[in-house]
């Protein structure tokens, strides 16, 4: 049972550690696309930790959640997007306010964040959630920091989905997921929420000619 | 099953108005549609009332003191939001603002954005409560960017962008919540319950649920617009229609801020009051402080007016996170006064607006004159906002004050010190603002008349509530204010 759970808890880091790499790729390409494709292989290998929990643990309404997540997270998610930059026919460069080297630097400079905050609470958790938890948080800034530093509409949108996948990693990490309900809710709200965003996209760039946010500050004091 | 209903009756409403292309009957469906829900949850609230708690579907939802008073201020400027509706959207309508197809998504994104606020005050699953509330976000969005211009599509995407992000760290909250609870509680479908947390939430992990409450307030916060991270709220405040806007304020914010109380009260009974009391303190005294400058020197009086629903909501933080029997009580009164108030001033805006196309508070004029019964109840909605004395705000700011003062603790001492300061230039900027758009004499003036008559009855039925919050607290009111301190004493 032991070598068990080491074997599975292994084979979970290595999936953490790609989830983690896919997201630098948000933050070190410089091509739409690249980054879109990043998003589902992503969403990808957080299906396949889910599935692997769900065949450890023996928890049969987590393969429900895998299901759904490989159904929304890799396949309508990312064809949406690849359908909101097809018709708004926009440049494929990511354009972003701090260059990418610096980008980078920040980005590990947050990895370490995420390690170093968590320390207190890994204190007395068990061996699994070693480094999911804060490879799962270290997701989550990594997207919140792509928010705040892209110019792109749609960039935005795809630092937020890191940013919800940061957590529904920490979620199965942590304690096998929410209960069902909750978790159906969730991706409900995620699949709308990138929908609407997109028309936005589309309508912002109707109207102002550009998705750069950086256009969008006529309202203020 | 009773609770069931009343998500029930706004979700058949805004079924039925997506299929009524004529705004001449839709508006009757949504308003009876509002009043329905009006009725039956006064109805449900007295059930309530009587038993103390009432719980439904195995409970998945729960109705304690807490969610009868939100329900109550969601149900009730509900309607009369609704009531404002058909009279300032129809005459908007007239102007040729957009198209009679159109105006049926707005009463099924009206209807969709109660039904989404009163589940998040019935909902005993925190993770559905959260679901609940990332869902209002959803349903407004398109509300705030309705008119389909620059600027609001400006006021649309930041308020999405911002809010869902902020939501987004709430989750978390929610998520380390779960965990500290499994431990104690098991893995099963029912360790998010809100009722089930609070009998063992002694046994949390204390470092888990300090960090699940700090993610909460962040998370929860943006959408009540707890400052620093208030940025979206001016402007979809001042970009929606009028009675979203009274909706936003009155309702929506005392909607993020029920769920943080929810966190507050089991952090409480884990790690005691003081933490998530003094965050709460700290958040609410910095959001008074910001809408200040913004209040004096402000050229739109929507934004103002947004300002001024910061400030409020601060207080109402404030109140909780001094945590005594005058700061609980003041900070519930006060939702409830702010929420009726503030819906008053929010329609006395759109009338103004219809009237003179303008947002601007220098080109507006003579206001009382123009438009006799709005002047009057703009009049008499600021000075209740300000909290001039005969009004019920200046009970409850009263209360919040006094508590902060006897409790004895330095912080919250010099803060009432420094909100007792802030309140005062408060109300000079505002009287000094809006008294240039109420009096004074200009020509061109738009001719007299007021626009609608559905109007007017909507705020003199706000009105009348402020009339009489102001003259006594009813004794039913009194009582579910008291038990609210109960409840987030944990006695």
């Amino acid at each position: 049972m032991t070598h068990q759970i080491i074997v599975n808890s292994r084979t979970i880091d290595i999936l953490a550690v790609l989830m983690l790499m896919s997201t630098i790729v948000l933050i070190g390409s410089s091509r739409l696309r690249v980054c879109i494709w990043a998003y589902a292989l992503r969403s990808f290998v957080l299906a396949l930790v889910s599935g692997l929990i769900a065949y450890f643990s023996g928890i049969h309404h987590i393969y429900v959640a895998t299901g759904v997540s490989i159904a929304l997270k890799v396949i309508v998610i990312p064809g949406f997007l690849f359908y909101i930059i097809n018709k708004i026919k926009i440049k494929e460069d990511v354009e972003s306010f701090i260059n990418y080297t610096l980008s980078l630097f920040i980005a590990c400079g947050l990895i370490l964040i995420a390690y170093y905050s968590t320390q207190s609470i890994l204190t007395f958790e068990n061996v699994f959630m070693r480094h999911c938890l804060p490879v799962s948080l270290a997701i989550t800034l990594l997207g919140f920091f792509v928010m705040i530093s892209r110019k792109k509409a749609i960039t935005q949108i795809l630092g937020l989905l890191a940013m919800e996948d940061g957590l529904f990693f920490a979620a199965l990490s942590t304690s096998y997921g929410m209960p069902l309900v909750v978790e159906l809710g969730v991706f409900f709200d995620i699949l709308v929420s990138v929908i609407i965003m997109g028309i936005y996209v589309y309508r912002i760039k109707e109207t102002f000619d550009t998705i750069d946010t950086d256009t969008l500050r006529e309202l203020r004091e | 099953m009773l609770i069931f209903w009343l998500l029930i009756i706004p979700l058949v409403t805004a079924g039925i108005c997506v299929f009524i292309p004529k705004h001449s009957i839709s508006k009757y469906v949504s308003i009876a549609g509002s009043f329905i829900t009006f009725v039956y949850n006064i109805v449900l609230n007295c059930i309530a009332y009587k038993y103390h708690t009432l719980q439904g579907f195995d409970g998945f939802f729960y109705l304690d003191s807490l969610s009868i008073l939100s329900t109550q201020i969601v149900s009730l400027v509900g309607f009369a939001a609704a009531l404002y509706s058909s009279g300032y959207m129809e005459a908007e309508l007239h102007d040729g603002e957009f198209s009679e197809k159109k105006l049926r998504w707005y009463y099924f994104l009206f209807h969709m954005f109660i039904f989404t606020m009163l589940s998040v005050c019935v909902c005993n699953n925190l993770g559905i409560m959260w679901v609940a509330m990332e869902a209002t976000t959803l349903a407004t969005t398109f509300l705030v960017g309705f008119y389909n211009k620059k600027p609001h599509h400006e006021a649309a995407w930041k308020y999405i962008i911002i809010c869902t992000v902020g939501i987004t760290l709430a989750l978390f909250g929610v998520i380390l919540t779960y965990h500290s609870a499994k431990g104690t509680l098991g893995g099963i479908g029912y360790a998010l319950n809100w009722s089930e947390l609070l009998k063992e939430a002694d046994r949390f992990e204390p470092h888990l649920i300090r960090l699940a409450f700090l993610f909460i307030l962040v998370g929860y916060g943006t959408k009540a617009g707890l400052a620093p991270m208030h940025t979206w709220l001016p402007d979809a405040h001042s970009q929606a229609p009028s009675p979203i806007s009274a909706l936003f304020s009155g309702v929506l914010l005392n909607c993020s801020m029920y769920g943080i109380i929810r966190y507050h009260i089991l952090a409480s009974k884990c790690v005691g009051a003081e933490y998530s009391g003094t965050l709460l303190m700290i958040f609410g005294f910095i959001s008074i402080l910001v809408s200040v400058p913004f209040i004096i020197v402000q050229k739109d009086f929507k934004r103002l007016l947004a300002f001024s629903s910061i400030e409020h909501i601060g207080i109402i933080a404030l109140g909780f996170g001094f945590g005594g029997m005058y700061g609980v009580y003041g900070a519930g009164l006060h939702a409830f006064s702010h929420a009726i108030v503030k819906s008053l001033l929010f329609f006395c805006a759109g009338n103004v607006f219809l009237k003179y196309k303008t947002r601007e508070i220098d080109n507006i004029k003579g206001a009382i004159k123009i438009i006799p019964v709005t002047g009057v109840m703009f009049l008499i909605g600021i000075f209740a906002i300000t909290g001039t004395p005969p009004f019920n705000i200046f009970l409850s700011e009263f209360l919040i004050l006094a508590d902060g003062f006897s409790s004895g603790r330095p912080l919250a001492i010099i803060f009432c010190s420094l909100v007792t300061i802030a309140l005062v230039l408060i109300f000079v900027g505002f009287v000094y603002n809006m008294f240039k758009m109420i009096f004074g004499f200009s020509e061109p003036n738009p001719e007299k008349g007021e626009v609608s008559k559905f109007t007017i009855v909507a705020m003199g039925f706000l009105l009348f509530f402020v009339l009489v919050v102001s003259i006594y607290v009813p004794p039913f009111l009194n009582k579910i204010l008291q038990d609210i301190y109960n409840i987030v004493r944990n006695v």
